[in-house]
């Protein structure tokens, strides 16, 4: 018996155009809502303990107010209008004063891919508070070339870097399993990604760590940017509650044919070690009034940071995100699972952010966010499958080890919530949009 | 040998002015009117009103900005963005636009340049090519503010458009537009070679030097400046003072500069 049986096609009936209380998945709310300010709707899952993500998980969604305006846009709100951001800045010298040194050590870690926000963040801590960053990053799955070439631009515009980039076939499994298990071939990335910097905090011994902006500002819950330090939940660390890519540690020792050590890069620090070291983790968005936008001509101007050559699919931006090959089906099976595409993502940040009005964002969304991602797809199809000769003993696991389109998209019509989605003419469609609700 | 003509390009979001890096990232600077008249008032030589989100949106919202425009300003003003049939260009010159460019509507339905020319004349037509270089050596061609690619090489869809009746080519390069690095010189090089009608040369333009670069390297009839004075890095003043010191006709604005 394969742990992974084959794809086999659904069973349509609860997704009839007139289907009564469709079943949801995820405990996802039933009724789908838009936010009155910007384009995300109440289907958005926070963002959680990924290490603890299995096939069973419930998703916590961004909280909508009495008047229908989410949390993200209130954060916003309070970014223009409330918080007083010279005292922010004066919090953050008066941090970087604490830290700093001057003995020939780095005095703060600065994680990221290299992308205007991070960028920004490192060259802001160094050339205006006078740190001496170390900067990290967690490889993507697969570079673009774009993506690479601002990587090293950033190294270049006067930064030591630290990359790490995870053995390929471990990765590449977690990766099909977390595609296989939770159709979320992001989370791989996310889970190595948010360990590496306080793993390397310990390592070198640098208690300060900044990320750029604020995960709050997406809709995490207000609370979280009361204080910048980072929640510790994320950091903690019981080995028989760890799962990768959806599947126990212990069934990937047992079953995929992964020893201990495979694992390593994805499994959280020490909290003792952390504590020791008293590790702090801080966000700069926190302390400056943070706009994406502003980070792309900042990274343009002093380092020469390129857009990518075309806007990704499923979106019209070409300057956020734009790293990895994966990204575009990351977006493309948020929007299977929550209904929510890149294209949302993007606009309602923009709209936030005051970029564009709410009328455009609506009629973005309306133009690319179902777009299939054609351009890298038969590579990350390569990249998802499992064969026999690299995988000799994962690859039994699968009774169809090789990925391929319609493998892809049988899996994905599992994913499909039937409260979001109808089947009409044998065409899925939301049940609900951005630009059908009425006002 | 005519006057290299110094053309202010105006990107319009309605109801802003914006500017943006390889047209990303569009950062809104101001009211155009206003500085649509600070332009005509310093000399320039025309102006151009682009919608670059007009196709991005798939509407089309200049006609207000560009009639109240056209009552303050006298040089002559191009104007383009969602333009899609004979019906919108001809709203625009209505309200007194000189000349109208297309881009994506022409990528569509090429037809759509003889059309034009035919009912209005081929100098009332400019076809606007984003072009962005490929990995083999060309350029290609692409649409909705340097977003879409139409797999056409730049070059040849240039030609093809003089044929079928553009009376002037707008090139903008989209690797350099907004990074202040100088035009793609051997862009609108091989565009000027191509082509029997004028070509005014847009993107990059950070420094007098970058003018000197391309016009003496390319050689096209006009160059579009937008960065530069949006951002008040120069005036139009020094750029025609600049051009003089390097040797290109430009024209006097002392003559009659009011009469035009």
């Amino acid at each position: 018996m394969h742990k992974n049986p084959k794809i086999t096609d659904i069973d349509v009936r609860e997704f009839a155009p007139g289907q009564n209380n469709p079943r949801t998945l995820y405990g996802l709310p039933q009724e789908v809502k838009y936010c009155t300010c910007c384009v995300i709707s109440n289907q958005r899952p926070n963002s959680s303990v990924e290490f603890k993500h299995t096939k069973e998980s419930k998703k916590a969604t961004i909280n909508f107010d009495e008047n229908g305006v989410c949390d993200a846009c209130k954060v916003a709100e309070q970014k223009h209008n409330t918080i007083d951001w010279d005292k922010r800045e004066k919090e953050l010298a008066a941090l970087c004063d604490k830290f700093r040194r001057n003995d020939g050590h780095y005095d703060v870690l600065v994680p990221g891919s290299g992308g205007k926000d991070s960028f920004y963040a490192a060259h802001v801590l160094k050339y205006k508070y006078g740190m001496h960053p170390l900067t990290c990053t967690w490889a993507p799955h697969i570079y673009t070339e774009w993506g690479w070439k601002n990587h090293q631009a950033w190294i270049h515009a006067g930064f030591d870097n630290f990359l790490m980039t995870p053995n390929g076939r471990v990765h590449r499994l977690v990766t099909r399993l977390a595609v296989e298990n939770l159709f979320h071939p992001f989370q791989p990335f996310i889970l190595g990604q948010k360990q590496l910097a306080p793993k390397l905090a310990i390592l070198h011994n640098i208690p300060f760590v900044v990320y750029g902006e604020n995960e709050a500002e997406y809709g995490n819950p207000i609370q979280d940017t009361e204080t910048a330090k980072r929640s510790w939940e994320y950091f903690a660390r019981d080995d028989s509650e760890v799962y990768l890519g959806g599947e126990s540690v212990s069934s990937l020792k047992a079953n995929y044919g992964l020893e201990a050590v495979d694992l390593e890069p994805y499994l959280p620090a020490d909290p003792k070690k952390l504590a020791e070291k008293n590790v702090q983790v801080h966000y700069l968005g926190y302390y400056l009034k943070w706009h994406p936008q502003s980070c792309y001509y900042y990274s343009v101007e002093h380092g020469g940071f390129q857009a990518a050559p075309e806007r990704t699919p499923g979106t019209y931006s070409k300057y956020n995100s734009i790293d990895d090959r994966i990204d575009d089906f990351h977006y493309f099976t948020t929007r299977v699972k929550f209904g929510i595409g890149r294209a949302t993502y993007d606009a309602s940040q923009e709209i936030r952010s005051r970029d564009i009005t709410r009328e455009e964002g609506v009629a973005l969304v309306r133009r690319f966010d179902h777009e299939f991602p054609e351009r890298f797809a038969d590579e990350i199809f390569r990249y998802l499958s499992i064969p026999e000769k690299e995988f000799p003993v994962a690859s039994k696991m699968f009774e169809q080890p090789i990925m391929d389109r319609d493998y892809f998209m049988k899996l994905a019509n599992r994913f499909r919530s039937p409260h979001l989605w109808k089947l009409e003419d044998g065409e899925w469609k939301l049940r609900h949009t951005v630009y059908e609700e009425k006002a | 040998m005519s006057n290299l003509r110094l053309i202010a390009r105006l990107d319009v979001k309605a109801p802003n002015l914006i500017k943006g890096i390889h047209l990303e990232g569009l950062r809104v600077i101001g009211d155009p009117n206003e500085f649509a008249r600070k332009y005509y008032r310093a000399g320039a030589d025309e102006l151009i009103y682009i919608d670059i989100v007009a196709s991005l949106y798939e509407r089309n919202s200049l006609l207000d900005i560009v009639d109240k425009a056209t009552r303050e300003v006298f040089v002559p003003m191009t104007v383009g963005g969602g333009v899609r049939s004979i019906d919108d260009a001809k709203k625009l010159l209505r309200v007194g636009a000189d000349k109208v460019a297309v881009n994506t509507a022409a990528v569509r339905r090429p037809e759509l340049i003889s059309e034009m020319a035919e009912r209005f004349g081929a100098q009332c037509v400019v076809l606007s090519i984003e072009a962005k270089r490929t990995k083999s050596g060309g350029w290609e061609a692409f649409t909705d503010n340097g977003r879409e690619h139409t797999g056409l090489d730049a070059i040849e869809w240039a030609k093809r458009g003089a044929s079928l009746g553009a009376g002037e080519i707008l090139v903008t390069s989209v690797d350099q537009e907004g990074t202040r690095k100088g035009f793609d010189v051997e862009l609108t090089r091989k565009i000027v070679e191509a082509v029997p009608v004028p070509v005014i040369a847009s993107g990059g333009m950070g420094s007098i030097a970058h003018m000197t670069e391309v016009a003496t390297g390319a050689k096209p009839d006009a160059i579009a400046i937008a960065d530069m004075l949006h951002y008040n890095r120069a005036t139009l003043e020094d750029i025609r003072a600049g051009a003089r010191a390097a040797g290109l006709a430009v024209r006097d604005t002392t003559v009659g500069a009011k009469a035009a």
